[in-house]
């Protein structure tokens, strides 16, 4: 299988990790990802007023050109690029003046040909002709579990993670359309395929604070305190996530989190497609866990993998 | 919590625009307070946004658009997910912000970020900061 992946800004510098995983994981699962030619960044937040066209124009870019290459379908990882890409096709989809609008915008943008690397400009609008689909959703519904279970090498005898969704991939459901925005599945239902066990906790959509911590970084302490300690208090070795910034506010930022809520004595924190290429038989080295402030090796231990799961 | 109530051509103006931007219609929202309820950033913020959105209601631009609560909303739409009347208050944040004036002061500018944190943060949330909170 071939299929469009966009990483993102994050994933190319700062949390290599995500994509080397992802990448790794792939491979197992003989999925071939094509990144989109010139690609751009998608810009980090959809935007919310009737009159920020423009917000639209670079998530619509990076779309049409996945239509261009022949793509119908684009796989992101990121909650953010996720969330940008998703709405804005969705906008361009339902409303035809966002759609001529925005097409207005990117009429005169230069186009290179993914073989030839010829610049062309002009070409036509964009409809809404990719369907943007988060890694979780296309491996439920394009790639389905029982070809995960099948190609599983390693027995992760049903580790306890918390699931973490955090703030973009489920809302708004209206136009997001993952699943039940309070009472989600697809996270738990991707880490039993993976031979974890899910542990449910009361915090697994609520913000980590998000770019707040930042800004107040006191506040984005104290929102992503409460989701460790609600997942440890609940049993979880680790929480599981999607977004490099729920990452960073709670693995990066976990040491400021323990100085200021004694009581919290630290969690690992880890990304949904280390936990999938590991259970695919993926090397350790290649997990991309030096980038975690809170050590997280003690999850990959190489406990002698005796039963394979098929 | 007392305000003073106005009542003219540009408090009529003020909601109209609000609207007009938001895509949302405030006159929907019957004070239920789930949006405050659930709101991870409540604890931090002078007005709750139940009460942005009551003052919306009462064309209350002045103690609107001074309030500290337009930069802590993480657009997080945890309030647009339970709200009973379906507003999404996240957009009338956004409206709010988007008519603050455009000569003034960013809530959140590049200057405030040391060189050293700066290199440590992920892209995504330098991006997304400046979109929401500078001009």
């Amino acid at each position: 299988m071939r299929v469009h992946y966009y990483p993102g800004c994050t994933l190319k510098q700062k949390t290599t990790a995500l994509d080397i995983s992802t990448r790794e994981a792939m491979k197992r699962l003989d999925i071939e990802l094509v990144e989109p030619e010139g690609w751009s960044c998608c810009g980090a937040e959809y935007p919310l007023t009737e009159e920020k066209i423009v917000g639209l124009a670079a998530p619509i870019r990076v779309l049409r050109q996945v239509r261009e290459e022949g793509g119908d379908v684009l796989v992101t990882t990121c909650s953010f690029c996720f969330a940008v890409l998703k709405r804005a096709d969705k906008a361009v989809k339902d409303d035809p003046l966002k759609r001529k609008r925005v097409n207005a915008y990117l009429r005169d943008d230069i186009q290179i040909d993914p073989l030839t690397k010829e610049r062309t400009t002009g070409f036509e609008d964009y409809n809404g002709e990719v369907k943007v689909l988060h890694l979780l959703e296309y491996l439920r519904d394009r790639v389905g579990y029982p070809k995960i279970r099948e190609r599983l090498k390693r027995n992760l005898k049903g580790l306890a993670i918390a699931p973490y969704y955090g703030c973009r991939v489920l809302r708004p459901q209206k136009e997001m359309a993952v699943d039940e925005p309070d009472s989600p599945r697809l996270f738990e239902e991707f880490l039993e395929a993976v031979g974890c066990a899910a542990v449910d906790y009361p915090f697994k959509q609520e913000c980590c604070g998000s770019y707040i911590s930042v800004s107040l970084p006191a506040a984005a302490t104290e929102a992503s305190y409460r989701i460790l300690r609600s997942a440890r208090m609940n049993g979880a070795k680790a929480v599981a996530v999607t977004c490099p910034l729920c990452f960073y506010n709670m693995d990066h930022r976990q040491e400021a989190i323990k100085e200021t809520f004694l009581d919290f004595p630290g969690l690992p924190v880890v990304f949904f497609t280390q936990l999938l290429a590991w259970a695919l038989g993926v090397d350790k080295s290649v997990l991309g866990l030096g980038e975690h402030r809170v050590p997280a090796d003690d999850l990959f231990s190489e406990t002698p993998a005796t039963e394979v799961r098929t | 919590m007392r305000v003073k109530l106005k009542s003219g051509r540009d408090q009529r103006k003020f909601i109209a625009r609000i609207e007009e931007l938001s895509g949302e219609n405030v006159f929907a929202c019957y004070q239920c307070g789930r949006c405050s309820a659930g709101c991870p950033m409540a604890s931090e913020m002078d007005l709750l946004p139940n009460q942005i959105i009551r003052l919306v209601q009462m064309g209350l631009d002045e103690d609107v658009l001074r309030s500290k609560t337009l930069f802590l909303c993480a657009s997080c739409f945890t309030c647009e997910s339970r709200c009973p009347k379906g507003i999404d208050m996240a957009r009338v944040m956004e409206a709010v912000r988007h008519i603050l004036d455009p000569k003034g002061k960013d809530a959140f500018g590049p200057g405030e970020i040391s060189p050293e944190l700066a290199q440590e943060l992920p892209q995504q949330v330098l991006v997304s900061i400046f979109r929401k909170f500078s001009k």
